[in-house]
């Protein structure tokens, strides 16, 4: 008996709704269920924007702006294309117009100003630094497009496929091959000019 | 979780699969390593964090569901501030009978009163009338006639009284 009414109590990974369920919900007018949505795509999103756009502050108002827009829209979503490939596509919208005025903000601002990088001496031993790992990352990526920018950042650290990025970004998958192949190609001339002691790596490796 | 022998055993240029990923994400000790083997992971090593937006999650999920709320209010008031295409039909056929009208009780209060103004008008005019009930001659047995007196002009002002006079003249 006891054993019966153990098997009828619903368990966490029956009760927890899927995306589908949980935005079919909200259409039905149940604001927990977008809270719950929120809560659980916070990381992804936030975490996109914040590789994409590089700052904490912005990242955050931009991943506001996404689910503001996603509450907005959420009535055109088909629910029979995978949510996060819509949400992603949602991110990626947002934060490319976002960093395309940054840079024509930045470029107007900074049209006289060179960067001029003290770097360590290039012969001296690579120790490698999550922390600084991402600094240079910062510090580089800059010279890519925002699109460049937001396919290498799906790419190398959120880990999708081409294919995926390509259906993310409406685009084909050789486009997408094609800006990756670009962006890294820009990366690495930019951690030779200005992180020789990094750029070490690739040389050592040949 | 993967252990670092492992990882460096196995980790070969080009083909880090998600398991070695994770390692690499979350092991420091085994960074330096994983650059010297494949530099591609150099910024690989980035990703696959769970990155928490500044003030944390609930804060940031309070802030958002704030934003839908204050969205709605205003999607709400907007709404009910709208009007559809047949409300603006009505309030423009309301508008254009209500100028119509008040044009046309214009015009009548305006219009009616004209006369008066004419003959208010006609008042410090003498002259007007007499030119148009110019007399020149007139006999009657019935008819009483006073000559004003002459100031020296040509014409001669002229009072009739007569029941029988034409009313035109």
């Amino acid at each position: 008996m006891a054993a019966e009414v153990l098997r009828m109590i619903p368990t966490k990974e029956s009760v927890e709704l899927d995306d589908r369920q949980l935005v079919e919900q909200i259409r039905q007018g149940d604001d927990r269920a977008f809270e719950m949505l929120v809560r659980r795509k916070t990381s992804k999103v936030y975490g996109l924007c914040y590789r994409v756009i590089g700052n904490s502050e912005d990242a955050k108002d931009i991943s506001q702006l996404v689910f503001l827009k996603l509450w907005e829209n959420l009535e055109k979503y088909d629910a029979t294309y995978a949510f996060d490939t819509w949400l992603y596509r949602m991110v990626t919208n947002v934060a490319i117009d976002f960093m395309r005025s940054k840079q024509s903000r930045d470029n107007a601002v900074n049209s006289n100003l060179r960067l001029v990088k003290t770097s360590i001496d290039p012969e001296q031993t690579v120790t490698v630094a999550r922390k600084e790992v991402e600094s240079v990352f910062n510090a580089v990526s800059n010279v890519l497009s925002p699109k460049q920018k937001t396919i290498f950042v799906m790419s190398e650290m959120e880990d999708l496929r081409s294919s995926e990025i390509a259906k993310v970004l409406g685009c084909r998958e050789s486009t997408v091959r094609n800006h990756l192949f670009n962006a890294r190609k820009l990366m690495q001339t930019q951690l030779k000019r200005r992180f020789p002691e990094y750029a070490r790596l690739w040389e050592e490796s040949r | 979780m993967m252990i670092c022998t492992y990882f460096r055993a196995n980790l070969q240029p080009g083909n880090a699969d998600a398991a070695m990923l994770e390692h690499l994400r979350h092991c420091d000790a085994c960074l330096d390593f994983a650059m010297s083997v494949d530099p591609d992971l150099f910024f690989r090593s980035l990703g696959g964090d769970e990155i928490v937006p500044p003030g944390g999650i609930d804060a940031f999920v309070g802030d958002v569901m704030s934003q839908v709320r204050v969205h709605d209010a205003e999607t709400s008031l907007a709404r009910r501030h709208s009007v559809s295409a047949w409300q603006r039909w009505a309030i423009a056929a309301t508008v254009a009978a209500g100028v119509t009208g008040a044009t046309l009780a214009y015009r009548y209060e305006h219009a009616a009163p004209q006369p008066v103004h004419i003959i208010a008008a006609a008042k410090p005019r003498p002259a007007a009338t007499a030119t148009k009930s110019f007399v020149e001659t007139y006999s009657s047995h019935d008819a009483t006639i006073v000559e004003m007196p002459n100031d020296g002009s040509d014409t001669k002002v002229v009072m009739i009284f007569d029941d029988k006079l034409p009313a035109d003249l």
